[in-house]
């Protein structure tokens, strides 16, 4: 593995060409969330009540936001860097120059984290003018740096997807199969406890059940001592997820 | 001059296909050296390997004293890349796209600003400088790259096709800046399938087909040893082969028959164009020997794919 400081330079491209489609992003990466909040919070929030002393949307948002940062992360690392490597080639002349294919890809990685991250602050800013805060200024930063925390694991994961993809519709695999069904099963919507033990012993192997259960401790500041297991799971497959991606898109820039 | 770059028995391998099949050679300090062949014969292959994009399969290559291998960031610092296929940034204006290169270089800020109007200028896109690149064309972008290729102040600069798919006009530019950046001391790289580009860049070529390099030297000294200096094509039938052979064989050195044509190479051919008048044979082309013939000659007229 071949990393340096150039992984910033890499980073710093994508900010360049960013300021082209910032505002398209924003739309997209705000409606799908939009919508979440929208039905579920506040429709079925309405029968749904209160959730341990709180309103239901103070349980939702948390998880809506990780879910964000999710989405956003693992499409940029797909699609994103996906026309980056195979249709305009850019990759190819970026380790042409002292940036080694791995700056590239890492940069490329944090680059997906950050873009996750800049969804999931717009679903917070747009909780906090519907009125639902974070519990305090320090959750809001807590908050933050899990975002990027678990930007850099969502972008690992779909760098491994795309070191494998042929084409676009490969990636439908990944969202299909993967993304959706986590969605679903990792309490984003529902408390995970009213399900079969079956399908609660299948959400701990979902990443996502970790990171919304993290999301939710620090957006209500309700902190337990299983948290710490939710980050070391985090953390530990981050780390595979990382060098994994990184070494089999390697492989594939590298003939 | 002294060698900048050596190859020793140089092998790539792409799973079971030989792409570059053990072959040396060495590139002195500021000469233009050209790799020419068709399709496939090995010659991007090689130069991905001297600018450490592509790891050695087997054999040692020597770039400015290092051993070229892809994790040798100071070769990369010293070479400029022109590559064949157009890899702008769609995302960014002409200037953002050096200045982001630049980034990738290490060049401070103010250098970089001081380079890339020195560039823009020398490769006439001044005017473009905050154009999108598609608003560009094809010319306009491959002059863009050679900007970019020399952002770094390379010493070695290597053009991988750097003019497929060009007009006449932007091949001469193109032609004419890699002509002044030899003059200032680089050692230029060229691929090409276009013979007239090598006639008109190389110092020294070699000709790879299949992965092997058939022949190196200097151009004018490979047609003079491979065809001569004339050649007279005669556009006529096969079966007056016999015929014309009888008269003409003995005044040529050399001679070939493809598809509808019958080519006679000379060192002096104006006898046996003497004999052609006389024989009154209407469809012929009397013309001086090119590398495009050596090129013919070596590596096959059949299409290669």
């Amino acid at each position: 593995m071949n990393f340096s400081y150039r992984i910033a330079y890499v980073f710093w491209r994508n900010l360049v060409s960013y300021k082209r489609f910032v505002l398209t992003t924003f739309l997209a990466s705000l409606i799908q969330p939009l919508f979440y909040l929208i039905t579920f919070g506040i429709g079925m929030g309405a029968y749904i009540g209160h959730f341990g002393g709180k309103p239901y949307l103070y349980f939702l948002v948390p998880g809506v936001l990780i879910t964000s940062v999710m989405m956003t992360a693992s499409f940029e690392c797909m699609y994103g860097t996906f026309v980056k490597m195979v249709h305009e080639k850019l990759y190819d002349s970026l380790i042409a120059t002292p940036v080694s294919a791995e700056d590239a890809v890492a940069g490329d990685i944090a680059w997906g984290a950050f873009r996750g991250l800049v969804s999931g602050s717009l679903m917070m800013i747009v909780a906090i003018f519907m009125g639902i805060l974070p519990v305090s200024l320090v959750s809001v930063l807590l908050l933050v740096l899990l975002m990027i925390f678990v930007g850099i694991l969502f972008s690992s994961l779909a760098m491994i997807v795309t070191a494998f993809a042929p084409n676009f519709d490969f990636f439908n695999y990944y969202s299909e199969l993967v993304i959706t069904p986590m969605l679903f099963f990792s309490g984003v919507f529902f408390p995970l406890d009213k399900f079969p033990a079956w399908m609660k012993t299948l959400s701990l192997f979902l990443p996502l059940t970790h990171a919304v259960a993290i999301s939710r401790a620090i957006f209500n500041g309700t902190y337990t001592r299983g948290l710490i297991f939710n980050f070391l799971v985090i953390f530990v497959l981050e780390v595979i997820a990382f060098f994994i991606g990184v070494r089999l898109m390697k492989k594939r820039l590298i003939k | 001059m002294k060698p900048i770059i050596t190859a020793l028995k140089l092998c790539k391998k792409y799973g079971k296909f030989k792409a570059v099949d053990r072959i040396s050679f060495e590139i002195l300090e500021g000469e233009c050296f050209g790799f020419l062949g068709p399709n496939g014969a090995g010659k991007t292959s090689t130069v991905r390997m001297i600018h450490c994009v592509s790891p050695l399969t087997s054999g040692t290559l020597t770039v400015q004293g290092m051993d070229a291998n892809i994790d040798n960031r100071a070769i990369k610092q010293n070479t400029g890349v022109i590559p064949q296929e157009i890899t702008l940034d769609n995302d960014l204006t002409v200037r953002e796209n050096l200045q982001v290169f630049a980034h990738f270089f290490d060049i401070p800020k103010a250098e970089a600003k001081k380079r890339i109007a020195e560039l823009l200028k020398f490769v006439e896109l001044e005017k473009k400088r905050d154009s999108k690149i598609d608003q560009l064309s094809t010319g306009m972008k491959r002059r863009l790259l050679i900007a970019r290729a020399l952002l770094n102040q390379p010493k070695i600069i290597i053009a991988d096709e750097p003019t497929t798919g060009l007009d006449p006009q932007a091949r001469h530019l193109i032609w004419q800046r890699l002509r002044q950046l030899k003059s200032q001391g680089v050692t230029l790289i060229l691929t090409s399938q276009y013979m007239e580009e090598a006639q008109q860049l190389c110092d020294r070529i070699v000709i790879m087909h299949q992965g092997r390099i058939l022949k190196a030297g200097v151009p004018a000294r490979l047609i003079e040893e491979e065809i001569g200096r004339e050649v007279t094509e005669i556009r006529v039938a096969a079966d007056q082969d016999d015929r014309l052979l009888a008269v003409l064989g003995p005044l040529a050195c050399g001679h070939e028959r493809v598809g509808d044509t019958l080519y006679f190479y000379c060192r002096d051919g104006r006898a046996l164009m003497k004999k052609v008048l006389e024989l009154d044979l209407p469809d012929t082309v009397h013309r001086p020997a090119s590398l495009e013939d050596v090129f013919l000659k070596l590596t096959g007229r059949s299409l290669i794919e």
